[in-house]
């Protein structure tokens, strides 16, 4: 009894110590994915990477395995960051985690190529008329939805008035100037917009506007229809169990084949699991608990390449998009209405170091602007025009407002301006929050205030709904933009924030609570309406060019580094990396962590 | 005895009304708007849906208001609908988590009797000795130890390093059985006993000592019997009267204190599903939880309360 007792207490002091020394390098982490900066991400050369065991292996390879002879069967279990809290696309708010999940039981109208296009899924094609106002959509002939129903022209019509009543879909129908759906043929369905939209195939490709669900169950059991919904996709909802796992089995009466002619899906069933916890959701795909990861954070994508420099069997499919990182300025809060003070606090901030801080050395890549260097949107010259780190210059620049004795926050010269840094209580934000802190404060001429929000928290001050929409805010984490087309996410950007801002622009109309920073310039949003009015690439890529150099020029807000995501999974997972559109286009890959599981199957 | 059970039922009341208006006035006071929660950031560019919203959930009415109306319905049962998952009673969500940390708690309470009684009784018998030292210093560090870090360290070591045990996730009975269930449920469970390991066996250990100078157990050696028996026979069970209570007090604290460990191991309890319906704003699910919680607690602590009068005459006396 005594030797056994002796043994045991060695064995628990050994373990305390173990973990008192061992610590956490995996805190309990916001369960949501948001809008606010987590830090930049990327790598060196931008866009995909397959990391399988070598590290240093820098190939951009969105690319399908089109060799290989595909096996069918299996099930796996996928740890995403957070639970989808419904499964509705027109109601429920849907971020990356629960993107996995839609595709897997929706197909969508339009998806996006490799190339940033837009192409059919269910649709086989889409017109415009010639002022962008009429959209003419042919559908795939012979695709039914779960519960056999067939799906016509008349199945997207229907959607509509639910879509308009839905908080998701109602907000995209009024972005894309949606104004009416009808069905003129059996599989051809007419779109009227109100204004000209030449972007409005992307609208199709997201979820909100284009997953194409079963309308008639819908309307049966609104709310029933979060947890039982019915699509077309090639999976079908198995079962729901709220913040635990929700399970999709194979379709067999799927439409989809691969470029080979294979039947789609391949896998048996898949097990989606919200796993919030960083380090536990690594930990989970280590220990073969999941056999699929994703995340949306640089601190576990380092930990994750450290794994397989360790000897890890994983794949990491990694994905920096134009998804950036960094922060906003309130424009309508003195100080920050002052181009000087913006310009000056931006060019004294170090990207180096918060990205280092934030855990991106090596993953991320500086941002300049809303695009990364491999997309097809990026400016070279918006790169050169965004005012780089330059503690002196940007010290200077800042002097001159402190300096003003006519400076807008009302204190004497020379005085130092306060300033409030707000990020959400995330371990990394913070550490950078502190590296900026550092250097703001080293001039002596900023008193920096930190704060830490939850999630929600940030963001309603933000948004500032309580105070006409101008927000609490005044230095505030946030992340921009996204791989859809650029009009999705500028527009709100750039439209007027308040209603006296719109009255006085001569659009009274046009209000957009989304202006998060309440900066507006009229030439930066009139560009990005007219890039809505054409499709031909130049003049849009010269727009959108000339809305980012207003950027530049203005500082409302300022950059850390591109926001790199990864999906990680077991090695004998395939089919991941490139998948493809029925027309045999590659797609655009695994953009923010989304997977798309239909051609994946186990060797 | 009836006057005694009166008296804590009306303080039983008064604490559920105090728990429920403080919790209520807390969750208003979190900033942030559900509504804005609900919509996300592509619903929020309606403004007239975000009114309408507001309305119809009741959030444009007074605070005071709002918590009359919760709590005339929560008095007849109806907890309300969760905001986020529409459709989906608060009443409803509890019932579906809450057997879930049951079952946490009560794995971590054996977990942590069956290794604290030995601990005890041994530190007790072997007082001074190395083994005290070894097993106090063990002690002292599973108190110092915060449980998310045990946590991460019994990931680390039975899934990630040995691959026994899954990291993540919950296996209902239900669905899986019992052995697949207990897989997910016993590396939380640890983690969560470790700390009230150490607490129940500090008490049993200082019960058990005081119980060892006793006559009787004298008259026990004297007897002949071995120190095995005297110690688990005689000794243990009038030294743990103190931990019984504690067991009792623990448990139901350990009903609201999963919330870290669930969400580290993504376990569907109480916890997992509170700490979701704050970073949402679902204030009808914070509420429900929290009273629900409270109310256990409050509970537990009234049964314990007259247990000890049962046991104790002088207390009932005084």
């Amino acid at each position: 009894m005594t030797r056994t007792l002796s043994k045991f207490l060695a064995l628990l002091f050994t373990f305390a110590m173990i973990a008192a020394a061992c610590g956490s390098d995996s805190s309990p982490d916001d369960a949501t994915t948001d809008t606010t900066e987590d830090g930049g991400g990327g790598d060196d050369d931008g866009g995909s990477d397959v990391t399988t065991g070598d590290v240093d292996d820098d190939d951009t390879v969105v690319e399908a395995d089109d060799e290989t002879e595909r096996s069918y069967g299996g099930s796996i279990a996928v740890g995403l960051e957070a639970e989808a809290v419904g499964l509705r696309p027109w109601e429920d708010a849907c971020s990356s985690p629960c993107y996995n999940i839609f595709v897997t039981i929706y197909d969508k109208l339009m998806e996006q190529t490799i190339d940033g296009t837009y192409e059919g899924w269910l649709a086989e094609d889409i017109t415009p008329s010639d002022d962008f106002t009429i959209w003419t959509m042919n559908l795939r002939p012979g695709v039914t939805f779960h519960n056999g129903v067939e799906l016509t022209a008349q199945t997207i019509a229907d959607m509509f008035p639910i879509q308009q009543e839905g908080s998701q879909s109602s907000s995209q129908i009024a972005a894309s100037n949606l104004a009416g759906v009808e069905a003129t043929g059996d599989l051809e369905v007419t779109y009227t917009l109100s204004q000209p939209n030449s972007a409005f195939p992307a609208f199709l490709s997201r979820v909100q506007l284009g997953a194409v669900f079963e309308p008639a169950a819908a309307a049966a059991d609104l709310d029933g229809f979060s947890n039982e919904p019915v699509g077309t996709g090639p999976f079908v909802i198995e079962s729901r169990d709220l913040d635990n796992e929700t399970v999709v089995v194979r379709n067999g009466n799927y439409w989809g084949v691969d470029p080979q002619g294979n039947q789609l899906p391949f896998l048996d069933q898949i097990s989606f699991r919200p796993i919030p916890d960083e380090g536990t959701r690594l930990d989970a795909l280590l220990s073969g608990t999941v056999e699929a990861m994703q995340t949306l954070r640089q601190g576990t994508i380092r930990d994750a390449r450290a794994a397989v420099e360790d000897g890890e069997d994983l794949t990491l499919l990694e994905f920096q998009g134009n998804n950036v990182g960094g922060g906003q300025f309130n424009v309508l809060v003195p100080p920050f209405d002052d181009v000087r003070v913006r310009r000056g606090l931006t060019q004294m901030n170090s990207q180096e170091n918060v990205i280092d801080a934030l855990g991106g050395t090596g993953i991320s890549l500086p941002g300049t602007q809303w695009y990364s260097p491999d997309s097809v949107w990026y400016s070279q010259k918006v790169a050169d025009a965004w005012p780089q780190f330059d503690f002196e210059a940007g010290s200077a620049t800042l002097q001159e407002y402190i300096d003003d004795p006519e400076r807008s926050d009302g204190k004497a010269p020379g005085e130092p301006i306060d300033v409030e840094l707000s990020c959400p209580p995330d371990p990394t934000l913070i550490a950078a929050m502190q590296v900026i802190e550092q250097t703001w404060s080293a001039t002596g001429n900023v008193n920096v205030n930190l704060t830490n929000y939850d999630q929600q928290t940030h963001i309603n001050y933000a948004l500032g709904a309580e105070n006409g929409f101008v927000g609490e805010h005044g230095a505030h984490c946030w992340r921009w933009s996204d791989d859809n087309d650029p009009s999705v996410g500028i527009n709100p950007f750039l439209a007027p924030p308040t209603p006296e801002i719109a009255e006085a622009a001569g659009i009274p109309d046009i209000v957009s609570p989304l202006n998060f920073s309440n900066w507006f310039n009229a030439e930066a949003f009139g560009a990005a309406v007219a890039a809505t009015q054409t499709d031909n690439f130049e003049e849009r890529y010269a727009l959108y060019e000339q809305i980012q150099l207003a950027i530049a020029e203005e500082v409302p807000i300022w950059y850390s580094g591109h926001t790199a995501t990864m999906i990680g999974t077991v090695s004998n997972m395939q089919g991941l990396n490139g998948w493809h559109l029925p027309n045999g286009t590659v797609g655009i890959g695994f953009t923010n962590a989304e997977g798309r599981w239909a051609e994946v199957w186990l060797n | 005895m009836a006057k005694i059970i009166a008296a804590r039922l009306l303080r039983l009341l008064a604490t559920l009304f105090a728990v429920t208006f403080i919790s209520f006035m807390m969750t208003k006071a979190l900033p942030g708007d559900p509504a804005v929660a609900i919509l996300g950031q592509d619903g929020i560019q309606n403004e007239e849906l975000l009114l309408e919203l507001r309305a119809e959930l009741g959030l444009d009415e007074p605070i005071p208001v709002q918590y009359v109306t919760w709590l005339g319905n929560a008095v007849r049962g109806d907890l309300g609908e969760s905001y986020i998952n529409r459709g989906q009673s608060v009443a409803g969500t509890i019932g579906q988590r809450f057997p879930v940390t049951l079952q946490l708690a009560l794995m971590a309470i054996i977990i942590a009797l069956l290794l604290a009684i030995p601990i005890g009784v041994i530190g007790a018998y072997r007082q001074g000795k190395w083994q005290d030292q070894a097993s106090s210093a063990g002690v002292q560090v599973a108190l110092s130890v915060p449980n998310f870090v045990t946590g991460i360290f019994l990931i680390w070591l039975f899934a990630v390093k040995l691959e026994w045990l899954p990291a993540s996730n919950w296996n209902r009975i239900s669905d899986k059985g019992v052995i697949a269930n207990l897989k997910t449920a016993i590396l939380p469970a640890t983690a969560l006993a470790l700390t009230q390991m150490a607490i129940f066996s500090r008490l049993v250990r200082s019960d058990m000592i005081a119980t060892l100078q006793e006559n009787f157990i004298l008259s026990a050696r004297a007897k002949g019997l071995s120190d095995r028996f005297i110690l688990f026979r005689h000794a243990l069970r009038p030294s743990s009267l103190s931990v019984a209570t504690l067991v009792g007090i623990n448990f139901g604290a350990l009903l609201g204190g999963t919330v870290i460990i669930e969400t580290l191991f993504a376990i569907p309890g109480l916890g997992f599903r509170l700490i979701n319906a704050i970073s949402q704003r679902d204030i009808l699910v914070i509420q429900g939880i929290t009273v629900f919680i409270a109310t256990g607690y409050v509970i537990i602590n009234t049964v314990v309360d007259l247990f000890y009068s049962v046991l104790d005459p002088r207390i009932r006396r005084s």
